[in-house]
């Protein structure tokens, strides 16, 4: 696979964030294993992948809170490992646990961490007033922040971390746990930023919000496996992908196993998801037929869900094509 | 290094926020204060309590005026409650029920035996199941009837040599007064142990559980400067708290204070450091609060056990006795008292002194390093 976009031309030294081979052992296990980044500036970053796949660990690595067992990484051409404190002041970094003070209130909070880090008193309360207003929290100033709810928790977070105007956030699963008006709410902010340039790398568990990135890494035992736009991602599944609604879908699914031409099949809910080597859906309801059942076939296009679903699935069959570009070998 | 306005400014303001934190949780500030208030006046009333009013029995199997007389004297001594007149097998029976703790025994022919000039055994039961009433109740018996014969041969025309052993044996007896004047010293530095390791204790691992310490690394903020910031306000409240113990001590259980203050605080200084030192050690190794906690008591328990704070050093087995040394309290303890009590000056605490700044270097100086690592990570 290639990685198109993301991986520019080598002498890329005005990447916003740059990995190289970046690896962390904990133990006996290598939470992150040789991750290669290169991360445009003004990108929306989607580091994707199942819980312990390495995501937190590498983001904990480029905001500096955690050494790398081997590799490095640069933040604007800084190193995170030689030059940690001028990352610090570029970045904003949002841990995947609510990391303020819960028994100070919404001003203070700003206050404490604006003034830690050096934000010139004049026009930091302007600055205050203008994110939360934008975030709908100017009428929570003096409410402690352990009072608030999660979805306003997580955007005084962000609040939080923007306000020193860093050129890069690093935020690791911030909508995790968040009701979903509040995580739309949330990613309105983030577009907003990404208007403004702001480069912005984000963890999430979340396959709907890959859709939003303009790039996205796929992360899995600690390696990149996959890379590119989602729109590249989607171009990886090979075949085409139909939708088969049955009234019984696990007999739909025993069945369609021995369709020749099959690439892959899976339960998604209640609907079968067969990916074929040829677009025919006729094929799909002759094994339905032939088995004694019958559904609806249709036609669908792949969603980075699906993707991400087919492509571990490559992956693990053999398949090689279609993984692992990101991962080097350690 | 905390040489900048900006480092100044970081320091100050970390310790505007612990002091906020400390405001919002009324319940932790009532703790700290009532805290050692309360064990000053258990270990003040309580423990150190002279033992009186012993709830007592007299079987008086000699109905005379003889007998009569010697229960007068009983009930006459501020020790000796005389609740209860059972027959001589009901003695048993209150003992068991915790009704009395002490019983006296006036044979049939007392009056007799002493009219024809012989000696007349008295009986004295006494509650063996709690050591300091049968010793001290025993040894108060035994001067009350002292002091009866001593009467009644004075009645009786014969000459009696000085019965000042009375009194000898009553201040023995008696640890009402030294055992708060000891106690208060001790107890100071017992309570800047406590506060300032209860505190401290949590302090950090509070930041590491809550993520904010993470977030602390993201800023310019160094460990010193974090250290110092996070320190100060709780020093402070120390400061505060053992100036109450010992103003309670001094005015209220009238503890006499013989020494100089320069004494005092400079051990209480090198001890504050060393407790400052041990609690960020315990925030630094523990992951949660619980293990900070268990940790905590895992260092006081010892410390209380074998510092001479309760018990006294020279009556431990002489193979515990070295192990005292090891505990910084012990020495605390040692120049508290000496300072309160003897005026003892710092020629006279030389060692103690050196042994305790030894301990605070070390122990501060490791926790100050421990830090620097275990933020950097």
């Amino acid at each position: 696979m290639t990685t198109a976009s993301v991986a520019a031309e080598p002498a890329a030294t005005n990447a916003a964030l740059e990995a190289d081979g970046l690896s962390r052992r904990f133990g006996d296990v290598l939470a992150v294993d040789g991750v290669d980044l290169r991360i445009q500036p003004g990108a929306v970053f989607g580091l994707l992948g199942p819980d312990g796949a390495g995501k937190s660990t590498l983001i904990r690595m480029l905001a500096t809170v955690l050494r790398p067992s081997a590799g490095d990484a640069r933040v604007h051409g800084c190193s995170v490992t030689r030059q940690p404190g001028r990352v610090t002041p570029r970045i904003g970094y949002m841990s995947q646990r609510f990391a303020l003070y819960p028994d100070l209130s919404v001003e203070e909070n700003i206050e404490f961490f604006a003034t830690l880090r050096g934000v010139p008193a004049t026009g930091r309360r302007e600055r205050m007033l203008a994110l939360l207003r934008g975030m709908g929290l100017d009428d929570f100033l003096d409410r402690q922040a352990g009072r608030l709810s999660g979805g306003m928790k997580q955007k005084l977070f962000l609040a939080v971390t923007l306000m020193h105007a860093p050129d890069v956030l690093l935020l690791d699963e911030p909508t995790t746990g968040v009701d979903p008006v509040s995580r739309r709410e949330f990613w309105r902010i983030l577009a907003g930023l990404h208007r403004q340039g702001t480069t912005v790398l984000v963890a999430t568990p979340y396959m709907d919000e890959a859709e939003r990135c303009t790039d996205v890494a796929f992360l899995d035992g600690g390696r990149v496996r996959h890379r590119g736009s989602p729109a590249e991602i989607k171009a990886l599944v090979p075949g085409v992908l139909f939708e088969v609604r049955a009234s019984d879908p696990r007999a739909a699914l025993a069945a369609l196993r021995s369709l020749p031409g099959l690439l892959a099949v899976h339960l998604y809910g209640d609907v079968v998801r067969v990916l074929c080597e040829s677009d025919a859906p006729h094929a799909v309801g002759v094994r339905l037929a032939e088995a004694g059942l019958d559904g609806q076939v249709r036609r669908t296009p792949v969603d980075m869900e699906t993707a991400f679903a087919f492509l571990a699935e490559l992956g693990r069959g053999g398949d090689s094509s279609g993984s692992a570009t990101g991962g080097k070998a350690s | 290094m905390i040489g900048d306005a900006q480092s100044r400014r970081r320091v100050r303001l970390l310790m505007w926020k612990e002091f906020l934190q400390l405001r919002r949780d009324p319940l932790l500030i009532r703790l700290l204060f009532v805290m050692p208030i309360l064990q000053l006046v258990l270990f003040g009333y309580v423990v150190a309590a002279d033992v009186k009013n012993l709830s007592t029995a007299v079987v008086d199997l000699d109905a005379t005026s003889t007998s009569r007389a010697l229960e007068a004297h009983f009930t006459a001594s501020d020790y000796f409650n005389v609740t209860e007149h059972p027959s001589e097998d009901g003695v048993q029976q209150l003992m068991d029920t915790s009704r009395i703790a002490i019983a006296i025994v006036i044979p049939a022919g007392t009056q007799a035996a002493l009219d024809r000039g012989e000696t007349a055994p008295i009986g004295v039961v006494v509650d063996g199941s709690d050591s300091q009433v049968a010793s001290v109740g025993s040894g108060y018996a035994a001067q009350v009837i002292a002091r009866f014969n001593a009467e009644r041969m004075a009645n009786s025309g014969v000459v009696v040599a000085a019965p000042g052993i009375d009194a000898r044996v009553r201040v023995m007896f008696n640890p009402t007064l030294a055992a708060v004047n000891t106690m208060i010293p001790g107890l100071v530095a017992a309570i800047v142990m406590i506060s300032i390791m209860a505190v401290m204790g949590q302090a950090v691992v509070k930041e590491r559980e809550r993520g904010t310490l993470e977030q602390m690394f993201v800023t310019p903020i160094k460990p010193v400067e974090y250290l110092i910031g996070k320190v100060t306000p709780y020093a402070l409240l120390a400061t505060a708290q053992l100036l109450l113990v010992a103003g309670v001590g001094v005015f209220w259980f009238k503890v006499p204070f013989a020494g100089q203050i320069s004494v005092v605080a400079a051990g209480l200084g090198l001890f504050m450091l060393t407790s400052i030192g041990l609690g960020l050690l315990i925030s630094l190794v523990s992951h949660t609060r619980q293990q900070a906690q268990q940790l905590m008591m895992l260092l006081l328990l010892p410390s209380f056990v074998l510092s001479g704070f309760i018990f006294p050093i020279d009556s431990m087995p002489a193979a515990i006795q070295p192990l005292s040394w090891f505990i910084p309290l012990t020495w605390a303890i040692e120049i508290l008292r000496g300072a309160f009590i003897k005026g003892s000056g710092f020629e006279a605490l030389s060692t103690q002194f050196w042994v305790l700044g030894v301990f605070a270097v070390v122990i501060f100086g490791a926790a100050i390093a421990a830090t620097r690592r275990r933020l950097a990570e």
